[in-house]
């Protein structure tokens, strides 16, 4: 018999899988399809853009993790952890690793959930695929990130970490959010805003961040993923698209969760600008650039365009973000400064050189605003007084982000919203996050928000050192000030010179 | 928009005052002073009073900063209107909300 070609392959051993139900309905077997409101009239229009079978996706997993573990082996060999810019860039990577690669792990359950309850088969082997894609990032990157572990602090626990630590609320409750929705907005959500609308200034920041900083472990598992995350993004449009085919009524719908997912993702990416432009020693490009290139030219001028074909507008409040985009990042960065000591990473007032570029990139707020603050907090620690927030902040009730954002375009005005529901009161940073509860109040009434939660006394006691031990934070090494941290000193005795017979 | 669930969809607040007892959360914020990069969250007896929510809570949280002065804290607003609490006013007569929001400036 002659060999099927790829696509015929692809046919057989996919879609013709599939069968009609006899002794069940359809909506039966797929019964959490229907109550978004979402109508699918042809579930085989659905364009998988990568015709892969299972034998093929394995055969190419299986050579890219062959590479991988190849450089991680030398990587440890060589010492690898010596080579990065500076010990206190290992605090972007703590950050990805407590964050981000616990989210990886959620994507793979709930595209495991996809692949067995979406109706249509391309479709449903589509999100089987990404859902194993999603494991290996997990294990991969854990492999990668673990080679750190052995020598510095605040790589240990991170799981635990996500679900108990305050900043870490943020990263999980956004997906958690997605989890508990229905099929057609966790795929508009993670698929679509995240992993196309939103991938280049999340995902890829950390990796061109590694590969400047010398962190070749971290950098070789993103190129490891690249593949795999084109293939989402390919896979985020073309979900969207075919939505939007499938009936008019679907349009109102995704331009609401569309409006929905790019202010929850934005916020998030609210630790990936203070990570690019105060984490890394030697910066990629400004947040405020990387805004500029790739959600203003690629998203706002270059995609949504085309999505007016099916009647989407750009996402409601983002001009709110192009506002932002000229001092976000001092904003997060100076809540992280405050809370390091309750935070499994360590932060330090920018060298003088850094301010100086801050300087450069952000003329019109770094000078005028946040200088006259690092300097007085450097003050304060010359004095032997590093400064802490004493106690715990208020917090954003739809993003769980302590209330340090301002008005638009008035950085020095702190913006405080609220709303009533049931005779309680909810407290949001921004318009987005207000509107976001708004729609759906009985959903996030559930939050568990941080602050709330110690003063509850769900989270080991009622006093810092008891917070942190439950939180699995090793006090005085995984936290604080970075200058006089443990890893700081390690750093400059391993690379302190040896005078030969001096 | 109406709620669009599988099944019923009905769940208490988490944060909802009867969880705290007799207690309530207020927020803090000083206005016009960026080092605080948001306002603080206090859990506090109703039934306090507004001298010893000054003295024993917002006070050590300001001190924090160094050109702090309590008798400075003044212009006194609940959310953006103005108002005078006396000493010996509890949180509850002075009709601060569970989880309102209390604002002040200095000098």
């Amino acid at each position: 018999m002659a060999k099927a070609s790829m696509r015929e392959r692809y046919q057989l051993l996919t879609r013709d899988l599939d069968w009609n139900p006899s002794y069940v309905t359809e909506q039966q077997l797929y019964p959490h399809t229907r109550f978004e409101g979402i109508k699918i009239h042809d579930w085989d229009a659905w364009e998988d853009p990568f015709r892969l079978t299972v034998d093929a996706y394995c055969k190419y997993q299986m050579e890219k993790d062959k590479r991988l573990y190849a450089v991680l082996d030398s990587f440890a060999q060589g010492q690898g952890h010596l080579q990065v810019t500076d010990a206190r860039y290992l605090n972007a990577i703590r950050l990805f690793l407590q964050g981000v690669t616990p989210l990886e792990y959620q994507a793979h359950r709930h595209f495991a959930y996809l692949g067995r309850h979406l109706n249509g088969p391309g479709a449903r082997f589509a999100c089987l695929c990404q859902s194993i894609d999603e494991l290996r990032h997990t294990q991969t990157e854990t492999h990668a990130i673990s080679m750190y572990n052995k020598y510095y602090g605040g790589f240990h626990s991170f799981p635990k970490m996500h679900d108990r630590v305050w900043y870490l609320s943020v990263p999980k409750s956004f997906f958690d959010d997605g989890l508990s929705a229905g099929p057609f907005e966790f795929m508009t959500a993670i698929s679509f805003s995240f992993e196309y609308f939103l991938t280049n200034l999340l995902f890829v920041p950390f990796m061109s961040g590694a590969s400047f900083n010398g962190d070749l472990s971290t950098m070789s598992f993103g190129f490891s993923a690249q593949s795999d995350e084109s293939r989402h993004m390919t896979l985020g449009l073309s979900v969207v698209k075919f939505i939007l085919e499938q009936d008019p009524d679907n349009v109102p719908i995704m331009q609401d969760w569309i409006d929905k997912w790019f202010w929850r993702g934005y916020r998030l990416l609210g630790l990936v600008a203070c990570m690019m432009d105060y984490f890394l020693p030697k910066k990629v490009m400004s947040w405020k650039e990387a805004f500029e290139l790739y959600l203003e030219q690629q998203m706002l001028e270059g995609l949504f365009p085309d999505l007016a074909y099916y009647g989407i507008e750009p996402p409601r409040h983002v001009e709110q973000a192009i506002a932002e985009k000229q001092y976000l990042s001092s904003q997060v960065f100076w809540i992280l400064y405050q809370f390091s000591h309750a935070a499994s990473f360590t932060t330090t007032i920018p060298p003088k050189a850094e301010m100086d570029w801050l300087a450069e990139q952000y003329p019109d707020t770094f000078d005028s605003i946040y200088r006259p603050l690092f300097e007085k907090a450097e003050r304060m620690a010359a004095e032997g007084n590093r400064f802490f927030f004493p106690g715990l902040p208020m917090l954003c009730q739809t993003c769980q982000i302590p209330m340090g954002f301002t008005e638009v375009g008035d950085p020095t005005a702190t913006s405080f919203r609220s709303s009533q529901y049931q005779g309680e009161r909810y407290n949001f940073c921004s318009d987005g996050c207000k509107w976001i509860f708004d729609r759906e109040p009985w959903k996030y009434i559930q939050a568990w928000l941080p602050v709330h939660q110690i003063y509850q006394g769900n989270c080991g006691g009622a006093t810092i050192p008891e917070v942190l031990a439950w939180y699995g934070i090793d006090a005085g090494v995984d936290n604080g000030e970075y200058a006089t941290s443990p890893d700081a000193a390690q750093w400059a005795q391993w690379h302190q010179p040896v005078v030969a017979g001096g | 928009m109406s709620i669009k669930a599988l099944g019923d969809y009905d769940f208490p607040a988490k944060d909802r005052q009867e969880v705290y007892g007799d207690d309530q959360l207020v927020n803090v914020f000083w206005e016009g002073n960026m080092l605080f990069c948001a306002a603080a969250c206090f859990r506090a007896p109703r039934a306090m009073r507004w001298a010893d929510f000054k003295a024993k809570m917002i006070d050590p949280w300001a001190s924090a900063d160094p050109d702090y002065r309590p008798e400075a804290a003044v212009k006194w607003r609940k959310d953006d209107k103005p108002f005078a609490p006396k000493p010996e006013q509890t949180l509850a007569q002075l009709g601060i909300p569970h989880k309102g929001l209390v604002k002040f400036r200095t000098g």
